[in-house]
Protein backbone atom coordinates (compact mmCIF):
# COMPACT_ATOMS: atom_id res chain seq x y z
CA UNK A 1 0.00 0.00 0.00
CA UNK A 2 2.76 2.41 0.94
CA UNK A 3 4.74 1.91 -2.26
CA UNK A 4 1.88 3.35 -4.33
CA UNK A 5 2.63 7.01 -5.02
CA UNK A 6 0.40 9.67 -3.50
CA UNK A 7 -0.80 10.97 -6.86
CA UNK A 8 -2.29 7.60 -7.74
CA UNK A 9 -4.31 7.63 -4.53
CA UNK A 10 -5.33 11.21 -5.29
CA UNK A 11 -6.61 10.07 -8.70
CA UNK A 12 -8.65 7.28 -7.11
CA UNK A 13 -10.10 9.61 -4.47
CA UNK A 14 -11.04 12.22 -7.06
CA UNK A 15 -12.77 9.63 -9.28
CA UNK A 16 -14.67 8.15 -6.33
CA UNK A 17 -15.72 11.70 -5.40
CA UNK A 18 -16.79 12.27 -9.02
CA UNK A 19 -18.94 9.13 -9.00
CA UNK A 20 -20.58 9.94 -5.66
CA UNK A 21 -21.14 13.66 -6.11
CA UNK A 22 -21.84 13.29 -9.81
CA UNK A 23 -24.59 10.74 -9.28
CA UNK A 24 -26.07 11.86 -5.97
CA UNK A 25 -26.45 15.65 -6.18
CA UNK A 26 -30.07 16.08 -7.27
CA UNK A 27 -31.05 18.02 -10.34
CA UNK A 28 -32.98 21.25 -9.80
CA UNK A 29 -36.58 22.01 -10.73
CA UNK A 30 -37.19 22.12 -14.48
CA UNK A 31 -39.90 22.50 -17.11
CA UNK A 32 -40.15 19.61 -19.54
CA UNK A 33 -43.13 20.49 -21.69
CA UNK A 34 -45.69 23.21 -22.30
CA UNK A 35 -48.78 23.08 -24.46
CA UNK A 36 -49.79 24.87 -26.71
CA UNK A 37 -46.51 26.16 -28.07
CA UNK A 38 -48.02 29.00 -30.10
CA UNK A 39 -50.80 31.53 -29.35
CA UNK A 40 -52.16 34.77 -30.81
CA UNK A 41 -52.21 38.25 -29.30
CA UNK A 42 -55.35 39.30 -27.44
CA UNK A 43 -56.10 35.71 -26.49
CA UNK A 44 -56.86 34.28 -23.08
CA UNK A 45 -54.34 31.51 -23.35
CA UNK A 46 -54.41 28.40 -21.20
CA UNK A 47 -51.23 26.35 -21.03
CA UNK A 48 -50.60 22.92 -19.58
CA UNK A 49 -47.14 22.57 -18.11
CA UNK A 50 -45.19 19.47 -17.16
CA UNK A 51 -42.45 19.92 -14.58
CA UNK A 52 -39.46 17.85 -13.57
CA UNK A 53 -38.34 17.23 -9.97
CA UNK A 54 -41.19 19.46 -8.87
CA UNK A 55 -43.54 19.36 -5.87
CA UNK A 56 -46.35 21.65 -6.98
CA UNK A 57 -48.90 20.10 -4.60
CA UNK A 58 -46.84 21.20 -1.61
CA UNK A 59 -46.42 24.66 -3.00
CA UNK A 60 -49.90 25.74 -4.14
CA UNK A 61 -49.53 29.35 -2.94
CA UNK A 62 -45.84 29.83 -3.67
CA UNK A 63 -46.05 29.48 -7.46
CA UNK A 64 -45.52 32.37 -9.84
CA UNK A 65 -45.03 32.32 -13.62
CA UNK A 66 -44.07 34.79 -16.33
CA UNK A 67 -43.79 34.92 -20.10
CA UNK A 68 -40.60 36.83 -20.66
CA UNK A 69 -39.01 38.54 -23.66
CA UNK A 70 -36.12 40.26 -21.89
CA UNK A 71 -35.37 41.85 -18.54
CA UNK A 72 -37.85 44.68 -19.14
CA UNK A 73 -40.69 42.98 -20.95
CA UNK A 74 -42.67 40.25 -19.27
CA UNK A 75 -46.23 39.44 -18.22
CA UNK A 76 -47.24 37.45 -15.20
CA UNK A 77 -49.70 34.55 -15.18
CA UNK A 78 -53.28 35.47 -14.27
CA UNK A 79 -53.96 32.16 -12.58
CA UNK A 80 -52.05 29.02 -11.79
CA UNK A 81 -53.96 25.79 -11.05
CA UNK A 82 -52.11 22.81 -9.59
CA UNK A 83 -53.16 19.52 -11.22
CA UNK A 84 -50.51 17.31 -9.66
CA UNK A 85 -46.98 17.42 -8.40
CA UNK A 86 -45.71 17.68 -11.95
CA UNK A 87 -48.65 19.25 -13.80
CA UNK A 88 -49.85 22.84 -13.79
CA UNK A 89 -52.44 24.83 -15.71
CA UNK A 90 -51.44 28.40 -16.42
CA UNK A 91 -53.75 31.21 -17.59
CA UNK A 92 -52.26 34.21 -19.35
CA UNK A 93 -54.02 37.26 -20.80
CA UNK A 94 -51.88 37.88 -23.87
CA UNK A 95 -51.91 41.65 -24.62
CA UNK A 96 -53.24 42.90 -27.97
CA UNK A 97 -49.81 43.92 -29.23
CA UNK A 98 -46.28 42.61 -28.93
CA UNK A 99 -43.40 44.80 -27.68
CA UNK A 100 -41.53 44.20 -30.96
CA UNK A 101 -42.05 45.24 -34.58
CA UNK A 102 -42.21 41.64 -35.76
CA UNK A 103 -45.15 39.39 -36.57
CA UNK A 104 -43.92 36.49 -34.45
CA UNK A 105 -41.88 36.57 -31.28
CA UNK A 106 -40.76 33.78 -28.99
CA UNK A 107 -41.03 34.10 -25.23
CA UNK A 108 -39.43 32.07 -22.52
CA UNK A 109 -41.41 30.82 -19.58
CA UNK A 110 -40.20 31.39 -16.05
CA UNK A 111 -41.73 29.46 -13.18
CA UNK A 112 -40.81 30.25 -9.61
CA UNK A 113 -41.63 27.83 -6.85
CA UNK A 114 -40.90 28.53 -3.19
CA UNK A 115 -40.02 24.91 -2.46
CA UNK A 116 -38.27 23.89 -5.68
CA UNK A 117 -36.69 27.09 -6.96
CA UNK A 118 -36.84 28.75 -10.35
CA UNK A 119 -37.20 26.94 -13.66
CA UNK A 120 -36.78 28.42 -17.14
CA UNK A 121 -37.98 27.03 -20.46
CA UNK A 122 -36.33 29.00 -23.28
CA UNK A 123 -38.35 29.64 -26.48
CA UNK A 124 -41.38 28.22 -24.69
CA UNK A 125 -44.18 29.98 -26.57
CA UNK A 126 -44.46 31.68 -29.95
CA UNK A 127 -46.86 34.63 -30.01
CA UNK A 128 -48.24 35.85 -33.35
CA UNK A 129 -49.80 39.28 -33.92
CA UNK A 130 -51.83 40.48 -36.93
CA UNK A 131 -51.02 44.18 -36.73
CA UNK A 132 -47.89 45.79 -35.32
CA UNK A 133 -47.83 48.54 -32.71
CA UNK A 134 -44.61 48.46 -30.78
CA UNK A 135 -45.41 51.33 -28.38
CA UNK A 136 -48.68 49.84 -27.14
CA UNK A 137 -46.97 46.50 -26.92
CA UNK A 138 -44.12 47.84 -24.82
CA UNK A 139 -46.47 49.40 -22.30
CA UNK A 140 -48.62 46.26 -22.10
CA UNK A 141 -45.71 43.88 -21.60
CA UNK A 142 -44.19 46.02 -18.85
CA UNK A 143 -46.96 45.08 -16.44
CA UNK A 144 -45.09 42.77 -14.09
CA UNK A 145 -41.50 42.80 -13.06
CA UNK A 146 -39.80 39.52 -12.21
CA UNK A 147 -38.53 39.93 -8.66
CA UNK A 148 -37.77 37.82 -5.64
CA UNK A 149 -36.92 34.62 -7.47
CA UNK A 150 -36.21 31.72 -5.16
CA UNK A 151 -32.55 30.86 -5.03
CA UNK A 152 -31.76 27.18 -4.51
CA UNK A 153 -28.55 25.26 -4.17
CA UNK A 154 -27.70 22.15 -6.15
CA UNK A 155 -27.41 21.33 -9.82
CA UNK A 156 -29.44 23.51 -12.16
CA UNK A 157 -31.82 21.73 -14.50
CA UNK A 158 -30.15 21.80 -17.94
CA UNK A 159 -31.04 24.77 -20.11
CA UNK A 160 -31.80 22.55 -23.11
CA UNK A 161 -34.85 20.43 -22.34
CA UNK A 162 -33.48 17.35 -24.15
CA UNK A 163 -30.67 16.77 -21.64
CA UNK A 164 -32.36 15.96 -18.31
CA UNK A 165 -30.17 13.86 -15.99
CA UNK A 166 -27.66 13.15 -18.78
CA UNK A 167 -26.04 16.48 -17.87
CA UNK A 168 -24.12 14.26 -15.43
CA UNK A 169 -22.26 12.84 -18.42
CA UNK A 170 -20.25 16.07 -18.29
CA UNK A 171 -18.16 14.44 -15.55
CA UNK A 172 -17.36 11.46 -17.78
CA UNK A 173 -17.61 12.40 -21.45
CA UNK A 174 -16.33 15.99 -21.28
CA UNK A 175 -13.85 15.34 -18.46
CA UNK A 176 -12.36 12.43 -20.42
CA UNK A 177 -11.71 14.70 -23.42
CA UNK A 178 -10.03 17.34 -21.29
CA UNK A 179 -7.87 14.79 -19.49
CA UNK A 180 -6.99 13.31 -22.91
CA UNK A 181 -5.69 16.77 -23.74
CA UNK A 182 -3.54 16.78 -20.56
CA UNK A 183 -2.16 13.32 -21.44
CA UNK A 184 -1.32 14.41 -24.99
CA UNK A 185 0.44 17.48 -23.57
CA UNK A 186 2.53 15.19 -21.34
CA UNK A 187 3.29 13.01 -24.37
CA UNK A 188 4.42 15.94 -26.50
CA UNK A 189 6.64 17.22 -23.67
CA UNK A 190 8.40 13.84 -23.54
CA UNK A 191 8.68 13.79 -27.34
CA UNK A 192 10.41 17.17 -27.26
CA UNK A 193 12.74 15.89 -24.54
CA UNK A 194 13.56 12.89 -26.73
CA UNK A 195 14.37 15.11 -29.70
CA UNK A 196 16.76 17.15 -27.53
CA UNK A 197 18.26 14.20 -25.67
CA UNK A 198 17.56 10.76 -27.22
CA UNK A 199 17.27 8.61 -24.09
CA UNK A 200 15.01 5.51 -24.51
CA UNK A 201 13.05 6.47 -21.36
CA UNK A 202 11.68 9.67 -23.00
CA UNK A 203 10.52 7.68 -26.01
CA UNK A 204 8.77 5.04 -23.94
CA UNK A 205 7.15 7.72 -21.75
CA UNK A 206 5.91 9.59 -24.85
CA UNK A 207 4.57 6.32 -26.28
CA UNK A 208 2.84 5.39 -23.01
CA UNK A 209 1.12 8.77 -22.60
CA UNK A 210 0.06 8.85 -26.25
CA UNK A 211 -1.50 5.40 -25.99
CA UNK A 212 -3.51 6.33 -22.90
CA UNK A 213 -4.48 9.64 -24.50
CA UNK A 214 -5.72 7.83 -27.58
CA UNK A 215 -7.59 5.37 -25.37
CA UNK A 216 -9.32 8.22 -23.51
CA UNK A 217 -10.13 9.81 -26.86
CA UNK A 218 -11.81 6.63 -28.08
CA UNK A 219 -13.73 6.43 -24.78
CA UNK A 220 -14.75 10.07 -25.29
CA UNK A 221 -16.03 9.25 -28.76
CA UNK A 222 -17.96 6.16 -27.61
CA UNK A 223 -19.50 7.88 -24.57
CA UNK A 224 -20.38 10.83 -26.81
CA UNK A 225 -22.16 8.52 -29.23
CA UNK A 226 -24.18 6.91 -26.44
CA UNK A 227 -25.09 10.36 -25.13
CA UNK A 228 -25.97 11.62 -28.62
CA UNK A 229 -28.21 8.63 -29.36
CA UNK A 230 -30.63 9.73 -26.63
CA UNK A 231 -30.36 13.50 -26.94
CA UNK A 232 -29.60 14.40 -30.57
CA UNK A 233 -31.55 11.35 -31.77
CA UNK A 234 -28.77 9.32 -33.36
CA UNK A 235 -25.23 8.29 -32.37
CA UNK A 236 -23.51 9.91 -35.33
CA UNK A 237 -24.86 13.12 -36.85
CA UNK A 238 -21.73 14.17 -38.77
CA UNK A 239 -21.46 17.05 -36.34
CA UNK A 240 -18.31 19.09 -36.96
CA UNK A 241 -16.82 18.18 -33.60
CA UNK A 242 -17.52 14.48 -34.13
CA UNK A 243 -15.73 14.58 -37.49
CA UNK A 244 -12.73 16.64 -36.42
CA UNK A 245 -12.11 14.59 -33.28
CA UNK A 246 -12.40 11.37 -35.29
CA UNK A 247 -9.73 12.77 -37.66
CA UNK A 248 -7.54 13.75 -34.71
CA UNK A 249 -7.80 10.24 -33.27
CA UNK A 250 -6.89 8.71 -36.65
CA UNK A 251 -3.81 10.97 -36.75
CA UNK A 252 -2.79 9.61 -33.35
CA UNK A 253 -3.59 6.05 -34.43
CA UNK A 254 -1.13 6.55 -37.29
CA UNK A 255 1.56 7.29 -34.66
CA UNK A 256 1.43 3.64 -33.56
CA UNK A 257 1.37 2.32 -37.11
CA UNK A 258 4.41 4.50 -37.86
CA UNK A 259 6.23 3.11 -34.81
CA UNK A 260 5.68 -0.47 -35.87
CA UNK A 261 7.32 0.27 -39.24
CA UNK A 262 10.80 0.74 -37.75
CA UNK A 263 13.10 -1.92 -36.34
CA UNK A 264 15.94 0.26 -35.16
CA UNK A 265 14.94 1.78 -31.78
CA UNK A 266 16.81 5.04 -32.34
CA UNK A 267 15.26 5.65 -35.73
CA UNK A 268 11.85 4.66 -34.37
CA UNK A 269 12.24 7.02 -31.42
CA UNK A 270 13.38 10.00 -33.46
CA UNK A 271 10.80 9.78 -36.23
CA UNK A 272 7.89 9.02 -33.91
CA UNK A 273 8.90 11.88 -31.57
CA UNK A 274 8.82 14.33 -34.46
CA UNK A 275 5.53 12.87 -35.71
CA UNK A 276 4.04 13.20 -32.23
CA UNK A 277 4.89 16.89 -32.12
CA UNK A 278 3.22 17.37 -35.52
CA UNK A 279 0.17 15.38 -34.40
CA UNK A 280 -0.20 17.64 -31.36
CA UNK A 281 0.09 20.76 -33.50
CA UNK A 282 -2.67 19.34 -35.71
CA UNK A 283 -4.85 18.44 -32.70
CA UNK A 284 -5.25 22.08 -31.59
CA UNK A 285 -6.99 23.38 -34.75
CA UNK A 286 -8.98 20.16 -35.10
CA UNK A 287 -10.43 20.27 -31.60
CA UNK A 288 -10.31 23.91 -30.57
CA UNK A 289 -10.35 26.03 -33.73
CA UNK A 290 -12.47 24.47 -36.48
CA UNK A 291 -15.46 23.59 -34.21
CA UNK A 292 -15.63 27.25 -33.18
CA UNK A 293 -15.89 28.44 -36.76
CA UNK A 294 -18.98 26.54 -37.89
CA UNK A 295 -22.33 25.57 -36.41
CA UNK A 296 -22.28 22.52 -34.21
CA UNK A 297 -24.71 20.48 -32.16
CA UNK A 298 -22.28 20.74 -29.27
CA UNK A 299 -23.12 23.40 -26.65
CA UNK A 300 -22.65 27.05 -27.63
CA UNK A 301 -22.74 26.27 -31.35
CA UNK A 302 -21.15 28.64 -33.82
CA UNK A 303 -18.66 30.76 -31.91
CA UNK A 304 -17.90 28.91 -28.76
CA UNK A 305 -18.27 25.14 -28.51
CA UNK A 306 -17.14 25.06 -24.90
CA UNK A 307 -19.39 25.03 -21.89
CA UNK A 308 -20.78 28.38 -20.82
CA UNK A 309 -22.46 29.53 -17.64
CA UNK A 310 -25.77 28.22 -19.05
CA UNK A 311 -24.46 24.68 -19.10
CA UNK A 312 -22.12 24.54 -16.13
CA UNK A 313 -23.15 26.06 -12.81
CA UNK A 314 -21.00 26.48 -9.73
CA UNK A 315 -22.15 23.18 -8.18
CA UNK A 316 -21.20 21.30 -11.32
CA UNK A 317 -17.82 22.99 -11.47
CA UNK A 318 -17.06 21.56 -8.03
CA UNK A 319 -17.36 18.09 -9.54
CA UNK A 320 -16.24 18.78 -13.10
CA UNK A 321 -12.74 20.18 -12.40
CA UNK A 322 -11.79 17.43 -9.90
CA UNK A 323 -13.11 14.91 -12.45
CA UNK A 324 -10.68 16.18 -15.11
CA UNK A 325 -7.72 15.93 -12.73
CA UNK A 326 -8.89 12.54 -11.45
CA UNK A 327 -9.20 10.99 -14.92
CA UNK A 328 -5.86 12.47 -15.95
CA UNK A 329 -4.18 10.96 -12.88
CA UNK A 330 -5.76 7.55 -13.57
CA UNK A 331 -4.50 7.85 -17.15
CA UNK A 332 -1.03 8.78 -15.90
CA UNK A 333 -1.11 5.69 -13.68
CA UNK A 334 -1.85 3.43 -16.67
CA UNK A 335 0.93 5.18 -18.63
CA UNK A 336 3.25 4.71 -15.65
CA UNK A 337 2.68 0.94 -15.72
CA UNK A 338 3.52 0.86 -19.41
CA UNK A 339 6.80 2.74 -19.28
CA UNK A 340 7.95 0.81 -16.23
CA UNK A 341 7.34 -2.35 -18.22
CA UNK A 342 9.39 -0.90 -21.09
CA UNK A 343 12.19 -0.05 -18.64
CA UNK A 344 12.34 -3.69 -17.47
CA UNK A 345 12.58 -4.91 -21.06
CA UNK A 346 15.31 -2.33 -21.75
CA UNK A 347 17.34 -3.44 -18.74
CA UNK A 348 16.90 -7.12 -19.58
CA UNK A 349 18.13 -6.60 -23.16
CA UNK A 350 21.14 -4.67 -21.82
CA UNK A 351 22.03 -7.52 -19.47
CA UNK A 352 21.86 -10.03 -22.32
CA UNK A 353 24.74 -8.37 -24.19
CA UNK B 1 -14.72 -10.68 -28.01
CA UNK B 2 -14.89 -7.00 -28.85
CA UNK B 3 -17.18 -7.78 -31.78
CA UNK B 4 -19.59 -9.70 -29.54
CA UNK B 5 -19.83 -6.82 -27.04
CA UNK B 6 -20.31 -4.32 -29.84
CA UNK B 7 -22.99 -6.45 -31.53
CA UNK B 8 -24.99 -7.03 -28.36
CA UNK B 9 -24.85 -3.32 -27.53
CA UNK B 10 -26.04 -2.26 -31.00
CA UNK B 11 -28.74 -4.93 -31.01
CA UNK B 12 -29.96 -3.72 -27.64
CA UNK B 13 -30.13 -0.13 -28.80
CA UNK B 14 -31.90 -1.06 -32.06
CA UNK B 15 -34.40 -3.37 -30.38
CA UNK B 16 -35.38 -0.90 -27.70
CA UNK B 17 -35.99 1.74 -30.38
CA UNK B 18 -38.11 -0.58 -32.53
CA UNK B 19 -40.15 -1.95 -29.64
CA UNK B 20 -41.05 1.40 -28.18
CA UNK B 21 -41.35 3.43 -31.37
CA UNK B 22 -45.16 3.56 -31.34
CA UNK B 23 -45.48 4.19 -27.63
CA UNK B 24 -45.83 7.70 -26.23
CA UNK B 25 -44.28 6.66 -22.92
CA UNK B 26 -40.51 6.85 -22.90
CA UNK B 27 -38.50 3.64 -23.38
CA UNK B 28 -36.23 2.22 -20.70
CA UNK B 29 -33.22 4.36 -21.60
CA UNK B 30 -35.30 7.54 -21.64
CA UNK B 31 -37.22 6.82 -18.43
CA UNK B 32 -36.38 8.43 -15.06
CA UNK B 33 -35.10 11.57 -16.76
CA UNK B 34 -32.76 9.64 -19.11
CA UNK B 35 -30.74 8.55 -16.07
CA UNK B 36 -29.88 5.20 -17.69
CA UNK B 37 -27.92 7.02 -20.41
CA UNK B 38 -25.52 8.09 -17.66
CA UNK B 39 -25.39 4.49 -16.43
CA UNK B 40 -24.63 3.29 -19.97
CA UNK B 41 -21.83 5.85 -20.29
CA UNK B 42 -20.26 4.77 -17.00
CA UNK B 43 -20.49 1.09 -18.00
CA UNK B 44 -18.85 1.94 -21.35
CA UNK B 45 -15.98 3.73 -19.58
CA UNK B 46 -15.50 0.78 -17.23
CA UNK B 47 -15.56 -1.78 -20.07
CA UNK B 48 -13.05 0.39 -21.95
CA UNK B 49 -10.68 0.40 -18.97
CA UNK B 50 -11.03 -3.39 -18.67
CA UNK B 51 -10.20 -3.83 -22.37
CA UNK B 52 -7.13 -1.62 -21.96
CA UNK B 53 -6.01 -3.61 -18.92
CA UNK B 54 -6.41 -6.83 -20.94
CA UNK B 55 -4.13 -5.37 -23.63
CA UNK B 56 -1.56 -4.39 -20.97
CA UNK B 57 -1.81 -7.87 -19.46
CA UNK B 58 -1.06 -9.41 -22.87
CA UNK B 59 2.04 -7.24 -23.33
CA UNK B 60 3.27 -8.10 -19.86
CA UNK B 61 2.74 -11.83 -20.47
CA UNK B 62 4.73 -11.59 -23.70
CA UNK B 63 7.61 -9.91 -21.87
CA UNK B 64 7.47 -12.50 -19.08
CA UNK B 65 7.58 -15.34 -21.62
CA UNK B 66 10.52 -13.75 -23.43
CA UNK B 67 12.52 -13.47 -20.20
CA UNK B 68 11.49 -16.97 -19.10
CA UNK B 69 12.41 -18.63 -22.43
CA UNK B 70 15.75 -16.92 -22.43
CA UNK B 71 16.56 -18.01 -18.90
CA UNK B 72 15.89 -21.60 -19.84
CA UNK B 73 18.21 -21.44 -22.85
CA UNK B 74 21.11 -20.29 -20.74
Amino acid sequence: MKNISWWKWLGVILIVYTFLAGMLVPLGHGIVEINPRSVKTGEQAQFTLVGYNSHYEQDKDGLRAWLKLDDEHAIGAKEIRVKGDRILELDFDIPAYLPVSKRVQDFSLILDSETDGTAVLPTAVLVTQDSIDEEKGVSAWKNSAITGLTVTTGMTFPFRAIIYETIRNTYFHVALWLSMMLLFIAAVVYSIRYVRDPQPIWDSKARAFTSVGLFFGILGLVTGMIWAAYTWGKPWSNDVKQITTAIALLVYLAYFILRSAFEDPEQKGRISAVYNIFAFVLLIPLIYVIPRMVDSLHPGAGGNPAFGSEDLDSTMRMVFYPAIIGWALIGAWIANLQYRMDAIREKWIENLD
Amino acid sequence: MKKIIFLTLTLNLLLSDVLFAQDRTPDFMRSVGKMYVVVAVIVAVFLGIVLFLTYLDKRLTRLENQIHDNDQKQ
